[in-house]
């Protein structure tokens, strides 16, 4: 008898169990994301080559005056966002004989780069990926200015790129827009 | 003729390929799954710089932007249980807070309540759980998220990495008859459950009927 009552109650147990486990469930759970945020940034490449296409010849060529070099000078967005673009040409001489401005001339294109205070601006934004129209393609020594007295000496054409981005950055010419890098060289 | 025609459709489609897939990509949500019994999360897209990563949108960013994102939550387990969803934020990590103190995140959901609106490396509103809302099988519901980088930012801010964690929590409840979900059985352990149900009331019932039995013959006998 008594163990016709506890199979009883077991299996009412069971059935009871089974009906309510619906209403008892009750997991939880955490999970965990890393989000990321970077920030872009703007860099160029200056490309000097000579007219066949090759690159300038780092160590200089020899010249002498009056001779013209052939030596053309653009600059490529190698970032993914657009830029205004100026550049500024510093020469120099090993020593002090001659001021640069003497002795070297390049034939800017003015089609296409516009001179404001001492910098070359492009007229145009610069998208990804794309290059510049030459900011010259000759230099050419001065030959009224530089003598026999000047053989051996070295003569230097620095160019500087600044690159400031165009996104958020309305400007009516390109030397208006903001945010234009201080100068690295010397005026 | 033929073969230059088939190159020139090939190109063409590949191209189309490229750019659509691209495009996807660049107006790609984030995404939070829950897939039930595991009582796993699943965190898309994710990116190169972490798996679980909700800001697909938010690289690269840059002086003056204002970015969205959507993160759609979605409750993906079996539907016999509705589950409530919480968030909260962790914070960024000390080494690059700087950086993240720059930027302005907000964090809305979908009925516009702002839930988070500081500098991008507070916990602000998301430091306690906040519910997102309570999800029946299949139901899902938006985030908005919106970054906005100051002008001002300036170039030692560049090719800057931030981190973000965020928390996700869940409480599985199971669907009521009230419910407006209209499903009440589980797809998996129904059979079981009402195989047992049934051997126990078939068992139950000739044994209650047999205690009587003796429980009356043993009244007879007094």
């Amino acid at each position: 008898m008594k163990r016709l009552r506890l199979l009883a109650i077991v299996f009412a147990a069971v059935i009871a169990t089974f009906s309510s486990q619906g209403s008892l469930a009750y997991y939880s759970a955490v999970g965990k994301a890393t989000n990321v945020v970077t920030s872009g940034e703007i860099s160029l490449l200056i490309h000097e080559k000579t007219a066949s296409g090759e690159d300038f010849p780092k160590e200089g060529v020899y010249v002498k005056p009056g001779d013209p070099v052939e030596k053309i000078v653009t600059v490529e967005n190698i970032c993914g966002h657009p830029f205004y673009l100026r550049v500024k040409l510093v020469d120099g001489v090993c020593d002090d004989f001659l001021s640069s401005e003497d002795c070297i001339g390049v034939d800017i294109n003015t089609e296409y780069w516009t001179e404001k205070d001492g910098y070359y601006y492009y007229n145009d934004i610069l998208t990804p990926g794309s290059s510049t129209e030459p900011v010259f393609s000759q230099v050419q020594m001065n030959g009224e200015n530089i003598g026999n007295e000047y053989l051996g000496k070295n003569l230097t054409l620095t160019i500087s790129a600044y690159a400031v981005q165009s996104e958020n950055n309305p400007a009516e010419n390109p030397w208006d827009a903001a945010g234009w890098p201080d100068s690295e060289v010397p005026n | 003729m033929k073969r230059n025609l088939k190159r020139i459709i090939s190109g063409i489609c590949a191209v189309i390929l490229y750019v659509s897939a691209f495009v996807s990509v660049s107006a790609e949500n984030g995404k939070v799954t829950y897939s039930g019994y595991s009582g796993t999360f699943v965190f898309e897209p994710g990116s190169e710089h972490s798996p679980t990563d909700l800001f697909p949108n938010f690289k690269d960013v840059m002086p003056g932007d204002t970015i969205s994102q959507r993160i759609t939550v979605k409750n993906e387990a079996s539907n016999d249980v509705k589950v409530k969803i919480y968030l909260r934020s962790l914070g960024a990590t000390e080494e690059i807070k700087e950086f993240l103190s720059k930027l302005s995140l907000k964090v809305e959901n979908v009925e516009d309540k702002v839930m988070f609106n500081s500098s991008a490396e507070q916990t602000d509103g998301l430091t306690d759980w906040v519910c997102l809302g309570l999800l029946y099988s299949g139901g899902e519901t938006d985030l908005d998220v919106t970054l906005s980088v100051p002008a001002s930012l300036d170039n030692s801010y560049s090719s800057q990495i931030g981190y973000i964690d965020w928390e996700f929590k869940i409480e599985e409840f199971p669907v009521e008859d009230s419910d407006p979900s209209p499903s009440t059985s589980d797809s998996r352990f129904a059979p079981l459950i009402a195989s047992v149900l049934a051997a126990a009331c078939v068992l139950l019932i000739p044994l209650l009927v047999l205690l009587r039995k003796k429980r009356n013959a043993e009244e007879e006998e007094q």
